[in-house]
């Protein structure tokens, strides 16, 4: 049986809970601001998705301030890196929206934890260069879990007490897709009957200008030009930050106690490119095989899928090989299911991408909506044959395709299934 | 790091009581050692796990571990909180000996008294 998702949390550049995320979406609103990366107006990186609320720019724990309704404890927080307090709230959320508390999770072996993120390159920076400038002496004890890229697992998994699975991925941009769908494995393998599924980043200059000097970010200094998936003139991507958390549990443990299915994971699949080390395979090859997989391991076809959440991060490469696949997986079926790029409204948000999707896909359901592309100007000609609406559509999709690519190549595709729609 | 004025509290100490921070500035300027134990006092409360709960109020005789919650890694942030704060270095063996609060307050006392001689 495939599981369910019960519960949904959000930190993110568009709303900080169910409701304002639901709007931004439905309406086109992004979350992308100004930013003066280390007080340098001459860099050309002007914009990023910002998360709004936190006060975690300071590598300082003592610092650092989050909305009001969330209990962190003091000996958690210095654990934690600035992400991390995203990843609690967002966790917060989902419990309360599956009807969890989290001494329902505590000391449960059949509860899994599944994370990704890149670590805080801040912290770490902070931490060495202090260690540094005593000559190696002495350093933060709290230095090593606080800023490696296992940082969420480590502390979300003694903060919850997990004593199921607890792991983390790291394959950079598809790191939570990655993540969600080893769940779906371990439940449908009846090693678990729930998992918590968290993905979070940092949107600040030691995790997103690496990128500018790889190219690889938007130079718009226009808010609302910068993130545009699928558009003949994108730049670039808008780096972005924040936390997503999904609670899926077998539809049996959902069903004892009484929690309602907001979607059915029916499939996910996974194939890498073998191309390079941070390029798409120009026709997207990998992430072409990754969706049929999907579409397999959901035990349906093309002609069944009724929206595509795009992995689209706006880069000129990456967003041409995902319009070549899709093209080659729909269009050549003459299957013209409406694709929408949420990027264009909350920048890029790394290895929490995947899961920020398929959290969004849950909205899409229950809102009965579907995302359009709204910064998208003159479609790129690879994107003949696509559908690309602007604006929102209406109605309820049954089932969604969602994609994400990483670099080296990995590509992985999820299918999402409608409630009223189960088992259909 | 680069030793901070003696009128700039250095980071680490963001977020104490004005209290806290006025005995570390006695410490620095008089280089007041009773003025340092109530910084020490102040850190070994605040550091204290948040999920241990307290039986009795925090005293000299106070074991960190058993009666304050202490665990191995939150007593690591405790002495390197101390030894950011006082730029001192308390060494593993120092650290063993350690017990009490009061314990720890002698040991850093013991150091701030060597390093006042040295200097």
């Amino acid at each position: 049986m495939n599981p369910v998702v019960t519960g949904a949390g959000f930190v993110t550049p568009i709303g900080n809970d169910r409701a304002s995320v639901e709007r931004s979406l439905r309406e086109g609103l992004h979350g992308i601001e100004r930013v003066e990366f280390l007080g340098n107006p001459d860099l050309p990186v002007k914009v990023a998705g910002t998360v709004k609320g936190f006060q975690v720019e300071s590598p300082r724990w003592r610092d650092w301030s989050w909305p009001a309704g969330y209990e962190i404890p003091k000996d958690v927080v210095r654990g934690l890196a600035p992400h991390g307090v995203y990843a609690v709230c967002a966790i917060e959320q989902a419990l309360s929206h599956a009807g969890l508390r989290p001494s329902d999770l505590a000391g449960d072996p059949h509860t899994g934890l599944y994370c990704a993120s890149a670590g805080s390159a801040m912290l770490m920076h902070y931490n060495l260069a202090q260690m540094r400038a005593v000559r190696g002496v002495r350093g933060n004890p709290l230095g090593v879990v606080s800023s490696i890229s296992g940082t969420l697992n480590f502390n979300l998994a003694a903060l919850y007490k997990i004593t199921g699975t607890v792991c983390g991925f790291v394959s950079a941009c598809a790191s939570s897709s990655h993540a969600l769908g080893y769940a779906v494995d371990d439940l449908r393998l009846g090693r678990l009957n729930r998992a918590i599924i968290v993905g979070a980043e940092e949107a600040n200059a030691d995790s997103l200008l690496p990128f500018a000097h790889m190219r690889a970010l938007s130079i718009q200094a226009d808010p609302r030009m910068a993130s545009r998936p699928f558009d003949v003139g994108r730049d670039g991507f808008v780096g972005a930050g924040g936390a997503v958390a999904l609670v899926i549990e077998t539809p049996s443990a959902a069903a004892r106690r009484g929690a309602t299915p907001l979607a059915e994971v029916a499939g996910w699949g996974q194939a890498a490119d073998g191309h390079r080390v941070a390029a798409s395979h120009p026709e997207g090859a990998g992430l072409r095989l990754a969706m049929e997989r999907a579409l397999a391991d959901a035990k349906v076809g093309p002609s069944d899928i009724d929206y595509i959440s795009a992995h689209a991060t706006s880069t000129p490469v990456g967003d041409s090989a995902e319009a070549l696949a899709i093209a080659q997986v729909f269009a050549a079926r003459g299957l013209r299911p409406p694709i929408g790029a949420t990027k264009g409204l909350t920048g890029h948000t790394l290895s929490l991408s995947g899961v920020m999707q398929a959290a969004f896909c849950v909205l899409s359901f229950s809102g009965r909506f579907m995302p359009g592309n709204p910064h998208l100007g003159v479609a790129a000609p690879e994107c003949e044959g696509l559908e690309l609406p602007r604006g929102t559509v209406g109605g309820a999709p049954g089932r969604i395709l969602s994609n994400s690519s990483g670099f080296g190549g990995s590509n992985v595709c999820h299918v999402f299934v409608a409630p009223d729609r189960i088992a259909d | 790091m680069t030793p901070l004025p003696d009128s700039v509290p250095p980071p680490a100490l963001g977020g104490f009581p004005p209290e806290v921070l006025e005995a570390y500035q006695r410490y620095r300027t008089k280089a007041d050692l009773g003025a340092a134990e109530e910084v020490v006092i102040a850190a070994a409360i605040d550091y204290r796990p948040a999920s241990a709960s307290l039986t009795r109020g925090v005293s000299e005789e106070s074991r960190l571990l058993e009666d304050l919650g202490y665990d191995s890694v939150a007593v690591a942030e405790l002495i390197f909180f101390i030894e950011d704060v006082f730029e001192t270095t308390i060494s593993n063996e120092d650290i063993l000996a350690v017990r009490t609060v009061g314990d720890l307050r002698a040991c850093v006392v013991r150091k701030l008294s060597a390093k006042a001689g040295a200097a």
